[in-house]
């Protein structure tokens, strides 16, 4: 399963993408290898290749919170070369706790990635519209 | 440390391509503009730790993802219905 145009990665390699600035706390790490197991539909797994230890479970987060969206700067939009929103694939971080029920994802941190390009840049939202910790699944 | 003490209007030029100016000051408050390359990116130090921090919580999930995504599936996901 594949959720890029153009791309037949044997199931097992993933798509390979390029952070140039890394994640937050994680600088040095650039390159990931995007995964969707069958099994572990709605989410998906970002492997560092530098260092395969480190792995992030995301999401898409349209299918979390419907009305979502990551307004993006000029320049943002520049360094990421999108030319039109369609372009953007957009992921956001899950972390599981060890009882999953409590799963959040992190609104405020996106990751969004040019489909085209492959590259992609975590963008700080600061706002209270964006969640650090939004609960996937309805809390009671 | 590096100490400067600058006034309004004033900056600081880093590694030749970054500026901060000072804008005003107003109480407790430094109004500050960043002047920096796009490839340069500029956080506000409690919004990066804690974007940071949540990317190391993130990445430190061993709990078992397919009991998650199951969770997931049963509970709410929207994935086109065929039947």
């Amino acid at each position: 399963m594949t959720i890029l145009p153009d791309s037949n990665p044997a199931p097992d390699e993933g798509i390979l993408l390029t952070f140039p600035k890394g994640l937050l706390g994680f600088p040095q790490l650039k390159a990931f290898r995007l995964f969707e197991p069958h099994d572990g539909y709605p989410l998906k797994f970002l492997q560092a290749v530098e260092d395969p230890e480190v792995s992030f479970t995301c999401i898409d987060p349209a299918s979390v919170k419907k009305d979502y969206e990551v307004p993006l700067g000029t320049e943002e939009a520049e360094a990421l070369a999108l030319e039109s929103p369609e372009d953007a694939l957009v992921l956001t971080l899950v972390v599981v706790p060890e009882d999953p029920r409590h799963m959040t994802t992190n609104l405020a941190g996106p990751l969004v990635i040019n489909i085209n390009t492959r590259m992609g840049y975590q963008i700080v939202l600061n706002s209270e519209k964006y969640p650090l910790r939004f609960p996937i699944l309805p809390q009671d | 440390m590096l100490v400067i003490t600058r006034k309004p209007e004033q900056s600081i030029i880093i590694g030749g391509e970054v500026e901060v100016i000072v804008l005003g000051i107003s109480g407790e408050g430094v109004r500050l503009g960043v002047k920096a390359p796009r490839s340069v990116q500029v956080h506000r130090r409690e919004v990066f730790e804690a974007i940071a921090a949540e990317n190391r919580a993130a990445a430190g999930t061993r709990a078992p993802v397919q009991d998650a995504a199951a969770l997931l599936r049963a509970a709410q996901v929207r994935k086109p219905r065929v039947r």
